[in-house]
């Protein structure tokens, strides 16, 4: 048995042992505080048992052990249901970045908090008019020439979790007379601060862990600036590639293709199931196929991790694939059972639901990097294709036309 | 589990790209596109000299002894060089029903001819549109060969074959010698010549029941799900070349003051069919890594899959983005247009494949 086997099997033995009182079940009919209570209580239940942090070094409060071991305890994770949406981004991208740039004491501190559930930090990039371009962000970031404090006033838009949030990293503009890639600062701030209002922005299906968030003459000291003046852009991209690879679900959180087999077998018409209809088949068939690629893509990320090589395109391969795999499916499904198919529930969630699941994909679409901005992606990086025509390129930002 | 090539499996691949690639014509290939019965001969007698005919045999055999990702990485170069010989798969085909399911004089008799290339063999499943007939009407009674097996791929050449015909007492797998007086082979204008394809009629041949294929049906249907998987990467290396080839005329052709690849229009696509080849290659790495498990044969569909929507896919969008001189005799294009969909038909179509993964999600399930 090799090492990771072994630390494969342990960690499932603990995760298992965590299902009843945490698992998808257990957190059927709760309010939104009680089941944020319950996610608290699992990190709290995860770092003492020595799985929280699993990559990071050991004086951050992490296990100091390689991203194969955190990739191979998480993919294990998934499959539960656990309460841990409300953490992922914050220990995802904006506690990791604050730990390369803050001095040491104050920031173990906070990313020990934030591994046992105690706090939760946000990412405050997109606006409304920066989201595939965020490097058009607005908001501005005025530093007061006798105490070096900046001061903070805009708009941050889709800020997940910003209303549970304790602190935030933020980029903003500092420059306006420069080439707008250029005149970009990245701090941290208290969400708590006087100036900070958080309003909940409710999405097409009724759920809102995203918000707005207005900043009014926030005064910020320049201790809190990450990376130097003008290099906020820098480090919001590495904020962004932290983690360069994570574990994947090749249905995307979405039913799975075996759910979808029961459902067209239990399904009548005519008399006669549904899954005997070469229609049904071909779409499940060909959905499936297309999940198995997936999962067989991500196996041999895993490997090539495993053997010191990093991964490439394989986040954007899945990104771009299954949502929309998920999202074809689920349209599919609502469709085959008829004038049932519009019905509703509230309490459903995407991953046991194809309602759920169709109206909430098209998020999994945009957030996150868009599909036709993973395609640029793919084609320039990969393919050596040219980029697209920016006719804003190297213009200063208070030039480009609006 | 799918795995990471080793050195070895790199090396093999670098040496069939290499040689293949030095080896194409696209003049050569149209001669046999055009001529029924012809195919291309000296590079069959490279694939023996290679030792690539010998991939999957075991030593006892003159074979390699190496599995199906090594002669999967090999197909793989041999569809990026659409090459003008259908031998080497159908002869794995065939080797594998003999390797598997034959009695011992025939396995000493052919396996060693068809590791060293100096044999090709065919198998004849199918019959109209059906992939596997429960009932087929080509009859074995008595070791005596009746009826027709319709479009055998590399039939107007083969040396042997493998058919699934009616016995005494159902379906059967038998081998036939195909240099007997009472066969006949038709072969047929097709959309690529090079396959060979024939129809095989036998009037009261000689033929032996494989005697390990003790349920034919599912015997014929474990051939089809190796031969599947190498298809699979032959499909793959297809599409790739076809990527590539749309990427590099995306890059120098200009219009509007730019290479055309700085559209989005084209970009996009050239992307889209990027991701199709991944999605291909990856399925059929893990098909070939999963042989002799229970799983097999689902993963093995699911490679014919992807690996279909691939190579048809990309290959009609490599046309589309060359424009007119796309559609040309002249800029060999068309051969992968023609390949593509001949191997989609030849090793069973997508609706073949779709009934046998769902037919298998729904065995896990009970």
């Amino acid at each position: 048995m090799t090492d990771l086997t072994a630390y494969r099997n342990a960690a499932r033995a603990w995760i298992e042992s965590r299902i009843a009182e945490f698992g998808r079940d257990a957190r059927r009919g709760l309010s939104p505080a009680e089941d944020l209570a319950l996610g608290r209580r699992y990190l709290r239940a995860k770092y003492e048992a020595g799985y929280s942090g699993i990559s990071w070094p050991k004086e951050n409060g992490g296990q100091g052990l390689s991203p194969t071991e955190k990739l191979t305890f998480d993919r294990e994770e998934i499959l539960h249901g656990f309460p841990t949406e409300y953490f992922s981004i914050s220990l995802g991208m904006p506690v990791p970045i604050m730990l390369r740039y803050l001095p040491d004491g104050w920031k173990q501190e906070r990313a020990i908090a934030a591994l046992r559930g105690d706090e939760i930090w946000c990412q405050l990039f997109s606006e409304p008019a920066a989201g595939s371009d965020l490097a058009a962000l607005r908001t501005r970031a005025i530093q007061d020439p006798d105490t070096g404090d900046w001061v903070l006033n805009g708009q941050k838009l889709w800020t997940s979790w910003a209303h549970l949030a304790d602190y935030g990293v933020i980029v903003a503009r500092s420059d306006p007379g420069v080439a707008k890639h250029r005149g970009l600062t990245y701090f941290w701030v208290d969400m708590k601060a006087p100036g900070v209002t958080i309003r909940p922005v409710t999405l097409a299906a009724g759920d809102a862990h995203v918000n707005e968030v207005y900043f009014d003459d926030v005064r910020i000291p320049d201790a809190q600036r990450l990376g130097p003046v003008g290099g906020g852009f820098g480090v919001a991209m590495e904020t962004l590639i932290i983690e360069r690879y994570s574990a994947t679900d090749p249905a995307a959180n979405g039913p799975s293709i075996a759910r979808a087999i029961a459902d067209a077998t239990r399904m009548k018409r005519s008399g006669r199931a549904l899954i005997e209809d070469g229609r049904v088949r071909e779409r499940i068939a060909r959905n499936f196929a297309t999940q198995a690629a997936l999962a067989a893509i991500h196996r041999r990320a895993l490997l090539s991790l495993e053997a010191g090589t990093q991964p490439g395109s394989e986040g954007a391969i899945h990104k771009l694939v299954s949502v929309r795999n998920r999202q074809r499916l689920s349209e599919f499904m609502i469709d085959i059972q008829g004038v049932s198919g519009v019905q509703w529930n509230e309490q459903a969630t995407r991953k046991d639901d194809w309602a759920t699941s169709w109206l909430t994909a098209p998020t999994g679409r945009i957030a996150g990097g868009a599909d036709e901005m993973l395609l640029n992606t793919i084609a320039e990086r990969i393919l050596g294709l040219p980029q697209d025509h920016r006719p804003d390129k190297g213009v200063p930002f208070n030039e480009i036309p609006g | 589990m799918s795995v990471l090539f080793d050195e070895a499996q790199l090396q093999i691949a670098d040496e069939a790209q290499r040689l293949l690639t030095a080896h194409y014509s696209g003049e050569r290939l149209k001669t046999y596109l055009l001529g029924r019965g012809t195919f291309d001969r000296e590079l069959w007698a490279l694939f023996g000299a290679q030792g690539w005919t010998a991939i999957c045999y075991p030593e006892a055999f003159g074979g390699l002894d190496l599995g199906l990702l090594e002669l999967g990485l090999v197909a793989e170069a041999c569809g990026a060089a659409v090459t003008g010989v259908a031998a080497l798969t159908s002869s794995f085909a065939l080797g594998q029903a003999l390797l598997r399911f034959g009695a011992d004089e025939q396995q000493n008799h052919w396996l060693p001819q068809l590791a060293a290339g100096s044999a090709i063999g065919a198998i004849a499943f199918g019959e109209g549109q059906d992939m596997l007939p429960d009932a087929p009407a080509l009859r074995l009674e008595g070791g005596r060969l009746s009826g027709m097996k319709p479009a055998v791929t590399a039939g107007g050449i083969a040396d042997a074959a493998i058919v699934l015909a009616q016995g005494e007492n159902g379906p059967v797998l038998a081998l036939v010698d195909l240099a007997q007086p009472g066969i006949t082979r038709s072969l047929l204008d097709t959309f690529d010549n090079s396959r060979c394809t024939a129809d095989l009629t036998f009037v009261d041949v000689e033929a032996r029941e494989l005697p390990g294929a003790t349920d034919a049906p599912a015997g014929a249907r474990e051939i089809l799900r190796l031969l599947a998987v190498i298809v699979s990467f032959e499909q793959v290396g297809g599409a790739q070349k076809m990527l590539t080839a749309a990427r590099d005329y995306a890059l120098t052709r200009r219009a509007f003051g730019q290479p055309i690849g700085a559209f989005q229009s084209v970009k996009h696509r050239i992307a889209e069919d990027y991701v199709l080849v991944e999605l291909a290659r990856a399925n059929a790495i893990h098909a070939a890594s999963c042989a002799g498990q229970p799983d097999f044969g689902l993963y093995a569909a699911a490679a014919r899959i992807s690996a279909t929507e691939a190579y048809d896919g990309v290959s009609r969008d490599a046309v589309q983005v060359h424009g007119g001189i796309g559609v040309t005799w002249e800029a060999d294009l068309h051969l992968h247009q023609r390949r593509a969909r001949t191997l989609s038909v030849e090793a069973g179509p997508l609706i073949f494949w779709e009934d046998e993964v769902i037919s298998q999600l729904q065995g896990a399930a009970q």
